[in-house]
C-alpha cells in the first residue's frame, strides 16, 4: 500500500478522527491549527484558525456540521465545518484535555486539566443550537474530579453516561442525570491515553501507558480482552468490519534519544480482537504514533505520529485475504 | 551607472545567468491523467524537473458526501487550487503489512482441509517421477512445464558437482553455494525471492504464476507494470515459501525461452540502502 502523507502540522499530532461517513479526516496537533482533509485523496479542505496553543482533542458531530476542539489555551471552541469559522468559544480555567459530542450531538462534554490551582472538571454543554450565544452559556452539568485527572473520555450508550479514563488508570462511568459514579474499575496501572468505541458502541478499547490496550463492555465496564505490547500504547482503534484491533505507540518522545534505535517500535500493530494475538505490523512513522483511526468502511486507516505526519493507509488485498490461524476443532 | 551593463559578459557568466531562469510550471490534463510539471533548485543549486502524475477518478457517493465535496477551501488552504496541494499532501513510499507468521507455514487451516480431500497415500502404489505426486508420470500435470526439465538439469548438475568436488579447491567462503551465483546471506528475510527479467511487454500475472507454480508454493508475486498503460515493465519478483523451491526455479528458468524472449532469472538483490 502506498500511504498518503499529510503534512499540515508543524508539531506532533495529538488526535485524528474520521467523520461518520468517512469522507473527512480531522487532525489536531500541538500547533494551533486543526486541519480537515478529504480522506480519499489527502487533499486539505482547510484549517481552523483561532486557537492560541496546543490542541489536545477534537470531535465532529454525526452530521458533519460542527467541530469541537479543546486545547492548551484554556478554551473549547465550536466551529462551522463548511466555512471553518469559529462560532463559539468556551473559556475554562485550565487547558481542555478531552472533548466529545454525544452521538446525537444534542450535548457535548469536555474536561479540563488539574493545573494552575484549578481542579480537573467535567462540563456538559447544550449544543442543540450552535451560535454565538453558546460562548456565554452556563454548562448544563459540571462536576469536579478529585482524584487523578481525566486523560480520555467517551460517551456511553444512548448518550446517558460518560466514561472517563484517568491518569492513574481508572475507568469511571458517570450518570449524566445525577453526575454520580455508576461504575468504577481500575484495570490499568498507568495513564489511559485513548478510548475508542466499537462500531455499534457496545464495546470500547482503551490504550494505556502500562503497555497494554484493553477491551471493555460499555455498559458494565467489564474487562473483556487484553492486548499486550512492550511499549506504551498511545492509541487503539477497532476495525468496523473485521475482528481486528490496531495499536499505536512507542516510547515517549523524550526518551527516544536516550535509548538505542531498535527497529520496530513505532509500528502500527494489528491484533486479533478475540485471540489477543498480534498478526501484522505496518511501519512508517519516525516517532511514536499518537493517534489512530479506522475509516468507517474498514478499508483504510490513518495514523498520526509524534513526527507531525498523518499517514492514510489503504489496505492491500492481502490484508483482507489474511485469515487468522487457529485450531477449529 | 548604465554603462557598466553594456559590457559584453564572458561566456562563463552567461551560463550562470541562464541558470537563473526557471521554465514556468505547466499543467496538462489528458485522458484521465493530470500531469503537473514544475522546476526548482535542489539543495546543491541544481535545476530539478518535477513531474507529478495524478489520476482523475469519478466516484459515486452519497448525497451528503457529494454536497461536502462542493465546499470551498478555507483557512490556510483557502488559496489552494482544486486537487491535492503537493505542499501538504504527498504519496509516501510503498509499505507492506508484515504478517507475523510464526506457526503459519506448518499448519494452515485450509491446507488441512485439502489434505482431507486427498486419497490416503498408503493406498497409492505408484509415484510420478516428475513431481512425486500419486499419479502416473504420463499424466503428470507438470509434464510440459519446467519441473520436468529441472529434473534432468538437476541430475546433470549433480554429476558436474561431483567432478568439481574431487579436483577443485573451493574457498571456505563459497563452500556450499551454487557456483557462479551470487547469493544473499541466508539471514535476510526475503531470501526466497527471485527476480525474473527480460519478460515480454504483454506478460501478465497469470503467465508468471503458470511459469513458477510448478516449483512450489508461492508466497507473493509482483509484476512491475507501467503505471499509465498497465503493460509489463519487463521484470517480476516471485517470493517462494521455501528457499529450495526458489533455487530450483532459478536453475531451470534462467535462460529459458518464453514469449520469444530468453528469461533471466536470479536471486532478488537486497535493496540498496542509501
Amino acid at each position: 500500500m502506498k500511504p498518503l502523507m499529510l503534512q499540515g502540522h508543524q508539531r506532533a499530532i495529538t488526535q485524528i478522527k474520521y467523520n461518520r461517513e468517512g469522507d473527512l479526516l480531522f487532525s489536531a496537533a500541538k500547533d494551533s491549527k486543526p486541519n480537515v482533509w478529504w480522506s480519499l485523496n489527502g487533499e486539505r479542505l482547510g484549517t481552523f484558525n483561532g486557537h492560541g496553543g496546543v490542541i489536545w482533542c477534537l470531535d465532529v458531530d454525526w452530521q458533519s456540521i460542527n467541530l469541537i476542539t479543546g486545547g492548551g489555551d484554556s478554551s473549547c471552541r465550536l466551529w462551522d465545518l463548511e466555512t471553518g469559522k469559529n462560532i463559539a468559544t468556551l473559556k475554562s480555567n485550565s487547558s481542555v484535555r478531552t472533548c466529545n459530542f454525544s452521538y446525537s450531538a444534542y450535548q457535548a462534554a469536555y474536561t479540563t486539566d488539574k493545573a494552575m490551582g484549578h481542579p480537573c472538571e467535567v462540563f456538559v454543554i447544550d449544543t442543540r443550537t450552535i451560535d454565538e450565544t453558546v460562548s456565554g452559556q452556563a454548562p448544563i452539568l459540571k462536576w469536579e474530579i478529585t482524584d487523578s485527572k481525566v486523560t480520555s473520555m467517551i460517551w456511553g450508550s444512548l448518550d446517558e453516561t460518560i466514561i472517563t479514563g484517568h491518569e492513574a488508570g481508572d475507568l469511571i462511568q458517570w450518570d449524566l442525570r445525577t453526575g454520580k459514579k455508576i461504575h468504577s474499575v481500575k484495570e490499568h496501572t498507568h495513564q489511559i491515553t485513548d478510548m475508542q468505541l466499537s462500531r455499534d458502541g457496545t464495546m470500547f478499547v482503551t490504550a494505556s501507558k502500562d503497555h497494554t490496550a484493553k477491551l471493555f463492555d460499555t455498559n458494565s465496564l467489564e474487562l473483556l480482552k487484553e492486548y499486550k505490547t512492550e511499549r506504551p500504547v498511545n492509541s487503539a482503534a477497532l476495525s468496523p468490519i473485521l475482528d481486528h484491533v490496531v495499536l499505536g505507540g512507542g516510547q515517549d518522545a523524550m526518551e527516544v534519544t536516550t535509548t538505542s534505535t531498535r527497529q520496530g517500535k513505532f509500528d502500527a500493530r494489528f491484533f486479533h480482537l478475540v485471540f489477543e494475538e498480534e498478526f501484522g505490523r505496518v511501519k512508517g512513522h519516525f516517532g511514536p504514533i499518537n493517534s489512530l483511526a479506522f475509516h468507517p468502511d474498514g478499508k483504510s486507516y490513518a495514523s498520526g505520529g509524534e513526527d507531525g505526519y498523518v499517514r492514510v493507509h489503504n489496505f492491500d488485498q492481502s490484508y483482507f485475504d489474511y485469515t487468522f490461524d487457529y485450531n477449529r476443532e | 551607472m548604465p554603462v557598466a551593463e553594456e559590457f559584453q559578459a564572458s561566456w562563463a557568466d552567461e551560463v550562470e545567468i541562464d541558470q537563473g531562469v526557471l521554465p514556468p510550471p505547466s499543467e496538462v490534463v489528458e485522458n484521465g491523467l493530470k500531469i503537473v510539471t514544475e522546476y526548482k533548485y535542489d539543495n546543491d543549486n541544481k535545476k530539478v524537473k518535477i513531474v507529478r502524475t495524478y489520476k482523475i477518478e469519478k466516484r459515486v457517493v452519497s448525497k451528503s458526501i457529494a454536497k461536502r465535496k462542493t465546499w470551498s477551501k478555507f483557512g490556510d488552504s483557502a488559496s489552494d487550487k482544486p486537487g491535492p496541494n503537493p505542499a501538504t499532501t504527498n504519496v509516501a513510499e510503498d509499505v507492506f503489512m508484515q504478517f507475523i507468521t510464526s506457526k503459519e507455514e506448518s499448519q494452515r487451516p485450509d491446507d488441512g482441509e485439502l489434505d482431507g480431500l486427498k486419497p490416503p497415500s498408503s493406498n497409492v502404489i505408484f509415484k510420478c517421477r516428475t513431481c512425486q505426486g500419486d499419479h502416473l508420470t504420463l499424466y503428470c500435470p507438470f509434464k510440459h512445464t519446467q519441473i520436468a526439465q529441472a529434473k534432468t538439469a538437476e541430475a546433470a548438475k549433480a554429476a558436474e558437482a561431483k567432478v568439481a568436488a574431487s579436483n577443485k579447491y573451493i574457498p571456505p567462503s563459497s563452500a556450499g553455494r551454487i557456483p557462479g551465483r551470487d547469493q544473499p546471506p541466508v539471514s535476510r528475510e526475503d531470501v526466497t525471492a527471485i527476480r525474473i527479467s527480460n519478460l515480454s511487454n504483454f506478460a501478465v500475472e497469470a503467465d508468471i504464476d503458470d511459469l513458477v507454480k510448478g516449483f512450489g508454493p508461492v508466497h507473493k508475486l509482483y509484476l512491475a507494470k507501467e503505471k499509465s498503460t498497465g503493460h509489463c515493465k519487463g521484470f517480476a519478483y516471485v517470493h517462494f515459501k521455501f528457499r529450495a523451491d526458489a533455487a530450483k526455479a532459478i536453475q531451470s528458468l534462467n535462460g529459458h525461452g518464453y514469449d520469444h524472449l530468453i528469461l533471466n532469472v536470479e536471486w532478488s538483490k537486497p535493496p540498496q540502502n542509501n
